[in-house]
């Protein structure tokens, strides 16, 4: 993403800003969180999370309500304590700040605009409280309206804005201050699907064009995939995975991530042979045995599980040719999504299999209907192996 | 909001300050030094009662406690009946301000919300005019030669005016007039929360509406009848100027005697007990209505 | 409550006994203010007389302009604690004392006034303060602080808590969130319980006879002791002035109210089509 850097980047209120050059990811652990632990009344919301989040990066905390995602956010803006840990921006410990000292801003849910306030003097709030001058303020309002393209409602009050309005001065009226770190508490919570999936990417692109280091919480996968550099999934105050969206896709490295994700078939078996350049897993729900293409720090008579995307399955009438990777069942459920169908298999174990099936033609799934027995069939590579 | 350890104890405290320390002074140690007052002798002074502690030659005090005033307080027959009286005649009072007021509130939640604000307004109107004045308008209405008497008999319903003026009935009627308002305001709303979706799943399964009533919504409003009844019961009981007007020479409130103890017999410590005794009957029901002030706050900030 | 068919014909027949009850009264009041006869309740024709004897007694008069001084500074200062103290209740978390606190602020609510009035001058007394106007206002402060805290709290915990987090995340310490936000917000509710405080100083007997000195009788006390010794039509005539001022004050606040609502709907209608 070659683009020039705006004047933002160079002309941000301290010096340096915090902001990169735009599409570039700057140092590596420029926000940390350490051993964070936040109690409330012997409820432990947040159990030692220790993060690094890169400059520039846009990372996202995904999870379930109630898995400490929000509190995490807010120890991060200032308005909770942790019980343990410290945070630190650019190499600053800001546990100590209040909100106000901090080189932080949030967006928050409700965007919690000013309802006695215009547009314009919401979003120069924050800059009035460190005493810029009146031209500063003014240039730079004017500049952040034109970068969220609400250069027109500058005088109106947020009551007479539409939701997706409000959300566009909620944004930027928190980067009106070059903040180290921009907080996003799910940014499209209030939104309509529509409106949804437009704004995700808008959003993300305005926050790359800045620079900007983000750090955003959501519930929905769809979101955190689009948006961010960088995932971690939450569960009970634990951080279960880290990593880019693909990696959280493809590499699940436990059974709670591969399920949370997306669809996934899981089968429980356990090693049969363990070789340097091989594994085969032996599963109950399977009259033939999984064929992995490479070597695991494993052993034999190890229990694991194997999980596989539906898309990586195929579907076919006539039985496959290898003597591992495959399954015999019948089509119990069909769910027809129009680009997609998915197959709810039903194999003589019992165990259900779903198989997606990419409609490239049309009437294409005509091909298989309910009750038809057709054979499942994946690649070497297609699954991942998970042992927790 | 969570306060950061950067709120410094002091700064905080100063805030706080301003009210708390108005309150304890003007509110709270009064009632102290009324008890104390309430163990003094009355004296024909200024202040017309005696000290509680003299202190002789060698410096070392003597406290005097005279409980006379108790004893008297206990024994009169007056005194524990206008007490009892009181009682009585508050919760009548409060039994029929429900009555009345229940059928007001439920009408008004269940009009559209448009009219609703509007009807809610109209019955609070009468509260912002004078208190006085709208008792004074009964002993109008209620007098012998009154509004009221010259209707009936214009209507031909009697012939003879009815005696209401100067009886209990009237401090009935005025008590439920004057403070219909503080009633209906809890129940309206807690009424206007109550789901109509109840009450809908309750006729589904086969209720008849009397029954739904009683087994659904009463026990719904249970909260705001409480609020409601101690907003009138408690002020109620310690009445002055409903019974003095209203009322008649056999009305025993204890609001009356209080003022009799005090203005017309110059009885300074009488007065205190009778005060510190009120206080203390109706130490329970003030409990009970903190209790509730104080989860109807909480909830709305949760 | 969502509609249903609307109200049962015993329900409407009730409500409108109920406004009937309450208003029959002070019609009457009103009515009987033009009666020529002295006889309050026996009418003998329209007159405008009583007026002319209210505003000449300078007793009334005096009493009036009293009441009204007395009720404005209780107003201003019930205001300003009850704020302070609304403020404490609702967004300060817990502190040693904060269950009494909230007892102080929510008992007078309900304590007979005869009580409070009795104790508070025995208060006076004690400290050897004179009686008088200063007196009648402290003692009202007192009670009115607990109506204003009930009205300007349930308006703190109504507002959305992220506003004043907004505020502070942008750089804005507690005491700047408190008055360049909370403030304005909330300003309407403290406009209420500014007029609430007023209505409830004017319309005190109890209390203000209990504290008052020789020169400082307040309305009510003047017309408590003309009314005890029987009707008065001169009476009738400062109650009709009072509800009219009453009835022209609330109509013009439910007149500003329907226009910010219309207003209001006019906006929102503007966000939507431009969305």
């Amino acid at each position: 993403m070659a683009s020039e850097p705006t004047a933002a980047t160079s002309a941000s209120a301290n010096g340096a800003g915090g902001a990169v050059k735009a599409g570039r990811l700057g140092a590596e652990s420029y926000v940390r969180m350490e051993n964070i632990r936040k109690e409330f009344d012997g409820f432990v919301a947040v159990d030692h999370v220790t993060l690094d989040i890169r400059q520039g990066e846009i990372f996202a905390l995904l999870g379930a309500s109630g898995c400490g995602k929000s509190t995490l956010l807010r120890v991060l803006a200032g308005f909770e304590r942790p019980t343990l840990g410290k945070v630190l921006v650019d190499g600053q410990d800001l546990t100590p700040l209040p909100p106000y000292d901090r080189p932080v801003n949030m967006m928050f849910q409700s965007y919690a605009l000013f309802p006695h306030m215009t547009v314009e003097q919401n979003i120069a709030f924050g800059l009035k409280q460190d005493k810029h001058s009146k031209d500063e303020i003014s240039k730079r309002v004017a500049e952040m309206l034109g970068i969220v393209q609400m250069t027109k409602f500058a005088k109106r009050k947020p009551h007479q804005l539409s939701g997706g309005q409000q959300q566009r001065v909620a944004l930027a009226r928190s980067l009106a201050k070059s903040p180290k770190l921009l907080l996003l508490d799910e940014p499209m919570g209030a939104l309509d699907k529509k409106l949804r999936s437009q704004m995700q990417l808008e959003l993300a692109n305005i926050i790359e064009r800045l620079g900007v280091t983000c750090v955003m919480v959501t519930h929905d996968q769809e979101e955190a995939m689009t948006m961010a550099h960088r995932i971690a999934i939450m569960e009970a105050g634990r951080i279960q995975q880290i990593g880019t969206p693909d990696e959280i896709y493809e590499q699940p490295s436990n059974r709670f991530t591969a399920e949370f994700i997306g669809s996934v078939n899981l089968f429980e078996g356990s090693i049969d042979e363990d070789e340097k350049d091989f594994v085969t897993i032996r599963s109950p729900a399977l009259e033939f045995p999984i064929h992995v293409g490479h070597g695991l720090t494993g052993f034999e008579g190890q229990e694991v599980a194997f999980s596989l995307r539906p898309e990586k399955v195929a579907v076919s009438k006539e039985e496959p040719g290898d003597p591992h990777n495959k399954a015999r069942g019948i089509i119990e459920d069909v769910a027809y999504f129009g680009s997609h169908s998915v197959y709810h298999v039903r194999l003589p174990s019992g165990i259900k299999v779903m198989a997606n099936f990419v409609n490239t033609q049309r009437w294409a799934s005509e091909r298989f209907t309910w009750n038809d027995e057709v054979w499942l069939s994946w690649g070497e590579n297609a699954g991942v192996v998970l042992t927790s | 909001m969570k306060k950061t350890r950067r709120w410094l104890p002091g700064a905080r405290w100063l805030v706080i300050l301003p009210p708390y320390a108005w309150m304890l002074l003007f509110f709270a140690i009064p009632f102290a030094i009324a008890l104390k007052i309430s163990f003094a002798h009355s004296l024909i002074a200024m202040p017309p009662y005696s000290d509680l502690i003299t202190w002789n030659g060698t410096g070392s005090p003597t406290i005097s406690l005279n409980t006379a005033n108790y004893l008297f307080l206990l024994t009169d027959n007056l005194y524990y009946k206008s007490y009892l009286s009181s009682l009585e005649i508050a919760s009548i009072s409060t039994l029929l301000c429900l009555l009345v007021g229940y059928p007001i509130a439920y009408a008004i939640a269940r009009l559209p919300t448009s009219t609703r604000n509007i009807a809610l307004m109209l019955v609070i109107l009468p509260s912002w005019t004078s208190f006085l004045i709208r008792i004074y308008a009964w002993m109008g209405i209620l007098k012998n030669n009154g509004l009221l008497n010259n209707f009936l008999i214009w209507l031909g319903v009697i012939h003879e005016p009815l005696h209401i003026l100067h009886t209990n009935v009237a401090v009935y009627i005025g008590i439920v007039y004057a403070y219909l308002p503080f009633m209906v305001l809890p129940l309206y709303t807690n009424l206007v929360k109550l789901d109509l979706r109840y009450l809908e799943a309750a006729y589904d399964l086969g209720a008849r509406p009397w029954k739904v009533f009683l087994k659904i919504t009463l026990p719904l409003s249970r909260s705001g009848i409480i609020a409601g009844s101690m907003l009138v019961l408690i002020p109620a009981v310690g009445e002055f100027v409903i019974p003095e007007l209203l009322g008649g020479p056999d009305t025993l409130m204890i609001g009356k005697v209080l003022w009799t103890e005090f203005f017309d017999n110059r009885d300074w410590p009488v007065a205190s007990a009778v005060s510190t005794i009120m206080l203390i009957l109706l130490l329970v029901p003030i409990v009970i209505f903190h209790h509730y002030e104080s989860k109807e706050l909480e909830s709305k900030l949760t | 409550m969502s509609q249903r068919s609307g109200l049962s014909p015993g329900l409407k027949v009730m409500l409108a006994l109920g406004f009937a009850f309450l208003y029959l009264p002070i019609l009457s009041l009103i009515v009987y203010s033009f009666n020529e006869s002295k006889l309050v309740t026996v009418w003998s024709g329209f007159s405008f007389k009583w007026y002319g004897e209210l505003f000449d007694d300078a007793g009334i008069m005096d009493a009036a302009w009293v009441s009204i001084r007395i009720a404005f500074f209780t107003a201003c200062a019930s205001v300003v604690l009850a704020t302070v103290a609304a403020m404490v209740m609702t967004r300060f978390l817990k502190f040693r004392g904060k269950t009494l606190f909230g007892a102080l602020i929510t008992a007078p609510l309900v304590m007979p006034e005869v009580i409070t009035g009795l104790s508070i001058l025995l208060l006076f007394v004690s400290i050897g303060m004179a009686r008088g106007m200063t007196t009648i206002w402290i003692a009202h402060v007192t009670f009115c602080v607990s109506f204003v805290a009930v009205v300007v709290s349930s308006r703190l915990g109504e507002l959305d808590k992220s506003i004043e987090e907004a505020a502070m995340d942008l750089g804005a310490n507690r005491v700047k969130v408190f008055f360049l936000i909370t403030l304005p917000i909330i300003m309407p509710a403290l406009i209420s319980g500014w007029l609430l405080a007023f209505t409830l100083s004017i319309d005190d007997l109890v209390v203000a006879s209990f504290v008052s000195g020789p020169s400082s009788t307040t309305l009510p006390m003047k017309v408590f002791s003309s009314v005890r010794l029987g009707l008065s039509p001169k009476i009738n005539a400062l109650a009709t002035l009072m509800i009219l001022s009453v009835s022209i004050a609330a109509v013009f606040a439910w007149w500003l109210m329907a226009r910010d609502e219309k207003r209001r709907q006019l906006d929102m209608q503007m966000a939507l089509q431009q969305g």
